[in-house]
């Protein structure tokens, strides 16, 4: 039971990653990417060719993975930057597809539509971790290293948000020619924007590749790209602590059914319940479950106090 | 509030209703949602007959076999939390799965470590068996379905110009390059290599540069959405080629699909091996075909065999234990390997399988042609000393 | 294969020239209701996918009395009308529930609902349909006939004269209808439209009905050579919208275009780049036999990021500036 307790931590986490780097493009900037499962990919199938090929430390692997996403994420934001909302939207998807196909007919270089099936377990500072399968012990190192790049990411993007950057960044996402008069250099933050979130999708990669020991073209498809837009639009856009609620709420809602096994329900069941959730979302609470502002928990509490003390 | 938590009361009372009665699990898994759940539906359709059989035949010493199917929808996340929950809550003994290649590489360490036997009846990726003693398949390799096919073609249909279409994905792509190469290797020319991937179905621009070679023949090892497609299309461009195929091809629902136009294609996959008076997979077939309203396919008639094996050996097992341990169900789990590895000449729906030591099936390869859309066969072949052997 | 043919290549133009004819009537259900709400409808290919399966069935059911070829080729034809209406009614009705209320909403939320609708109806379509491949036999003898070398099949010439008609007549009624009229005004300005006394929900409504029968029709041209699958909706509704931007989102005539020039670059454009391809490697010293043909659903891909980025406003479309 607690192996599988883990397990779906574990996703939710790479889930939360994914969803902190989307939330930073499409919440705060305003670009809506439908292509965050290639940034994963590319840093997934970094890790995992180099590793194959060579014996490196892991981090320097990671390192090199979410750069190189962030490369692609460049490519992408540069091209993009004159367009809108819906346009925007179909321009990454089909960014996304080509990557998707480019893997699979670059035979010699990702072994194609059979994936790449025998990546070494990764060596942190001479240390080489068990798989994940040798026991719940290396599960749960796993689950904590995945855990602290997740704090890590969260830390770094709440600070840029905090900051001019992150300011720059919300101004573009509300009026563009507004920024562009207050002088931002619209440009340079949209593509800062890409890269960054393009980065941390290309960390999760690494560390899907790292624990899966198993990838191929079928485990970062347009799907995936909805499942970590869901996340960011329930939660609520621009909204960093949003997603990770919202992943806390999707990523279970979608393993979870199947592990039930209820008699009679056939399997498309939870899909649609998927399909419904989005839709009754956006009909009754499109800014999401928390909307833009983070809970101001001290006025909860000063609320609830007044409430228990007019009594 | 109070409908929710009698809504709760009422699950929670499933799930330890169901807890109460002692089994002996087996899982599936594989994908019975998405682009292939038809697969997985065929397949489970027929591990559901294999258990059924177990239990009105008594179980196992009065227990019941109890079939958990998972669904991982081809992707190797939810099948990894599929064996997860196989492993640790239902506690199986051994599964029939997973269904593509990628999915069985994934889940197949964690087989190994729980020491679950892990019998696939569909994934061909070399690498596979080597991942463990837990692993078996129960389908050709790649390798050796293409190796009897390849010197088959040449040899007694003495082709020598074939050209091959294919799609890149788990199934078809291996098949194809070990097809050309023993072809090649018996001297013959393979006269191009088209492909397209997956859940493409126009293919009429690689039919159309392929009608410019001078080929004998067309190798089309896809599945059979593929081949209804591709022979469709090739009417269509008046492309007169004999066609030939794989394993992929055994789904009758291709007669649905491409009528007529399904005739005449020889093709390798399982071998129809009398055993005495009885066919055996004739019987189940029509069997299932009673029971499900269609009938199945090849890695079907892989599944039902390899739960059966499964099934045998836990029983095996089970025998083997005193008493005490048989009523607390303390099956060694080292012991059902031990028999599932030791099965020689079973002779399953599937052909006469017997697995060698790193836990691919050695199984005699039958070579067919459809007519009438139906199958028929013309002779089952196998491997001895690199030459091609008939077996009678 | 560097050296093409004449027949060849004629071949890929009839092929492309059919698969246009798909993406382009696919293409004017994007644009209408794009042109109308500024909205990608994500659901549209899978409600061209209902429409198709519905058809099948109904024309499954009659065909099994019909004593003759004329009987099946009218079983036919009744079937695409359920189709049509089949589909229409689920379009107006899909824009009634789950995208009427998010008109003004952010524009993303409509895109989500859209998506969610799509995952809606393609595990529905499992549920009562199957999941497996779906043959919708030819009502016809579709032997193909040799014309100077190449095969054109009755499917081929059917498919390209329904979508021409279906495609004047849509012309006709846009352009010298009162209908038409009103929906033009509602894609120009929906509040003016509304002022003008325009029923603007009754047209929205209407627009859906249209692109939503049009896309069935498309369905069964499809399904009559690829086969019927729930999942068919996905492909060929992103390539179709992609056609439909590369002619100019919210243009008829463009949608035609694009879907037109999208079909022929994927046959017959493709089959040209490997040739330039190969003929370029050959130059170098190296010979290779071609490009994997997987490859030519970049093709979509990238002529849409192409003109997004020379001109997002599609060949046909009109420049828009943005007013500060």
């Amino acid at each position: 039971m607690l192996n599988l307790l883990i397990i779906v931590l574990i996703y939710i986490c790479l889930f939360c990653i994914l969803s902190l780097s989307l939330n930073l493009i499409a919440g705060y900037t305003g670009l809506l990417s439908l292509c965050h499962a290639s940034f994963m990919s590319i840093g997934a199938y970094t890790t995992a060719i180099i590793m194959t090929k060579f014996n490196a430390d892991f981090l320097l692997v990671l390192l090199l993975s979410g750069i190189l996403a962030s490369f692609f994420g460049i490519i992408i934001g540069l091209p993009t930057l004159r367009l809108k909302g819906d346009y925007l939207a179909i321009a990454t998807l089909g960014f996304g597809e080509i990557v998707v196909n480019i893997i699979i007919n670059w035979e010699s270089l990702t072994r194609g539509a059979r994936g790449i099936h025998d990546i070494p377990t990764a060596k942190i500072f001479n240390y080489r971790l068990m798989p994940k399968d040798a026991g719940i012990l290396s599960k749960v190192i796993y689950f904590l290293l995945i855990l602290i790049f997740l704090v890590l990411t969260y830390a770094f993007i709440s600070k840029i948000i905090k900051s001019r950057f992150g300011r720059a960044l919300e101004a573009i996402r509300e009026d563009e020619i507004a920024a562009v008069s207050m002088g931002i250099n619209i440009t340079k933050y949209k593509v800062f924007s890409f890269a960054i979130g393009a980065f941390f999708a290309g960390i999760a990669g690494s560390l899907f590749s790292i624990y899966f020991l198993s990838i191929s073209p079928g485990n970062f498809t347009f799907n995936i790209s909805i499942m970590i837009l869901c996340i960011v639009v329930l939660g609520g856009m621009g909204n960093n602590f949003a997603s990770i609620l919202g992943a806390l709420i999707v990523v279970p809602a979608y393993y979870i059914p199947q592990l039930l096994n209820i008699p009679f329900i056939p399997p498309q069941f939870n899909q649609i319940i998927f399909g419904l959730i989005l839709v009754l979302m956006m009909i009754f609470r499109p800014q999401g479950l928390l909307g833009r502002k983070k809970p101001d928990f001290e006025r909860i509490i000063k609320r609830k106090s007044f409430f228990i003390r007019s009594r | 509030m109070k409908r929710l938590s009698v809504f709760f009361l009422i699950i929670i009372a499933i799930i330890l209703f169901s807890c109460g009665e002692k089994t002996i699990n087996i899982g599936f898994i594989g994908p019975l949602t998405g682009d292939a759940a038809n697969y997985g539906k065929l397949m489970t359709q027929a591990i559901k007959i294999a258990v059924e059989e177990k239990n009105e035949a008594g179980g196992i010493d009065g227990i019941k076999i109890k079939f958990i199917p998972m669904d991982s929808e081809g992707k190797s996340d939810k099948a990894n939390l599929a064996i997860e929950k196989l492993a640790s809550v239902d506690k199986v003994w051994g599964i029939v799965g997973a269904v593509f290649s990628g999915t069985s590489l994934s889940i197949a360490p964690k087989c190994e470590t729980a020491k679950i036997v892990m019998i696939s009846p569909s994934a061909t990726h070399k690498a596979l068996t080597s991942k463990g003693k837990f692993i078996f398949r129960n389908v050709l390799s790649d390798e050796l379905q293409a190796i009897v096919f390849a010197k088959y073609v040449f040899n007694e249909m003495g082709l020598r110009r074939i050209a091959v279409l294919h799609i890149k994905n788990d199934y078809s792509q291996g098949l194809a390059e070990d097809f050309k190469k023993v072809f090649e290797n018996e001297g013959g020319v393979i006269t191009i290599v088209e492909s397209a991937v997956q859940d493409d179905n126009d293919f009429k621009t690689q039919l159309t540069k392929i009608k410019q070679t001078d080929s004998e023949a067309l190798f089309i090892p896809n599945y059979i959405s593929e081949i209804a497609q591709i022979l469709e299309q090739a009417k269509q461009l008046d492309i007169n080629l004999k066609m030939l195929s794989a394993d992929g091809f055994t789904n009758p629902e291709i007669f649905k699909l491409a009528g007529n136009l399904a005739n005449g294609i020889v093709f390798s996959g399982p071998p129809n091996e009398k055993t005495g008076v009885n066919n055996l997979k004739e019987e189940f077939e029509n069997k299932y075909f009673k029971k499900w309203g269609e009938k199945p396919d090849s890695f079907s008639l892989n599944s039902y065999d390899g739960a059966k094996i499964l099934i045998d050996a836990v029983e095996k097992a089970y025998y083997d234990l005193n008493e005490k341990d048989r009523s607390k169900l303390k099956i060694n789990r080292d012991i059902i390997q031990k028999y599932v590895a030791n099965t020689k000449g079973y002779k399953g729906v599937s052909g006469n399988i017997s697995f060698l030591d790193n836990g691919d099936a050695l199984k005699n390869v039958g070579i067919s042609i459809s007519e009438n859309k139906d199958y028929k066969q013309l002779g089952v072949y196998k491997i001895e000393n690199n030459n091609l052997v008939k077996v009678e | 294969m560097f050296n093409l043919s004449l027949q060849e290549l004629l071949q890929h133009l009839i092929n492309g020239l059919t698969l246009g004819a798909i993406y382009a009537l696919i293409a004017l259900g994007y644009t209408m209701v794009y042109g109308i709400l500024k909205f990608i409808n994500f659901a549209h290919g899978e409600i061209l996918m209902v429409g198709t399966f519905i058809s099948l069935a109904v024309y499954n059911v009659l065909c099994s009395t019909a004593t003759s070829g004329m009987m099946i080729i009218v079983f036919f034809i009744i079937s695409i009308i359920i189709a049509m209406i089949s589909s229409g009614l689920l379009g107006v009705v899909i824009e009634k529930i789950a995208y009427k209320p998010l008109r003004n909403a952010s524009r993303l939320a409509p895109l989500l609902s859209a998506i969610g609708v799509s995952i809606i109806l393609t595990n529905l379509a499992q549920i009562i349909f199957g999941t497996k491949d779906q043959r919708f036999a030819y009502p016809y003898n579709n032997d193909p006939f040799n014309l100077f070398g190449i095969s054109i099949t009755p499917t081929h010439i059917l498919t390209i004269i329904v979508s021409l008609f279906l495609m004047v007549i849509l012309k006709f009624f846009i352009d010298k209808t009162k209908l038409g009229k009103a929906m033009r005004a509602t894609s120009e300005n929906k509040r003016i439209a509304a002022l003008m006394g325009i029923n603007v929900d009754f047209i929205v409504s209407l627009t859906f009905a249209i692109g939503s029968s049009l896309a069935a029709v498309a369905g069964i041209l499809y399904a009559l050579d690829y086969k019927a699958k729930s999942t068919m909706g996905l492909l060929i509704g992103l390539k179709a919208f992609i056609a439909a931007v590369i002619g100019g989102i919210g243009n008829i005539t463009g949608a035609m275009l694009g879907g037109l020039l999208l079909g022929l670059l994927e046959t017959i454009g493709f089959r040209l780049f490997e040739i330039l391809v190969v003929s370029i490697y050959s130059i170098f010293g190296k010979s290779i036999t071609g490009i994997p043909l997987g490859l030519k659903h970049m093709v979509a891909f990238s002529m849409l990021i192409l003109i997004l980025l020379i001109k997002p406003s599609g060949i046909l479309g009109k420049n828009v500036r943005e007013k500060v």
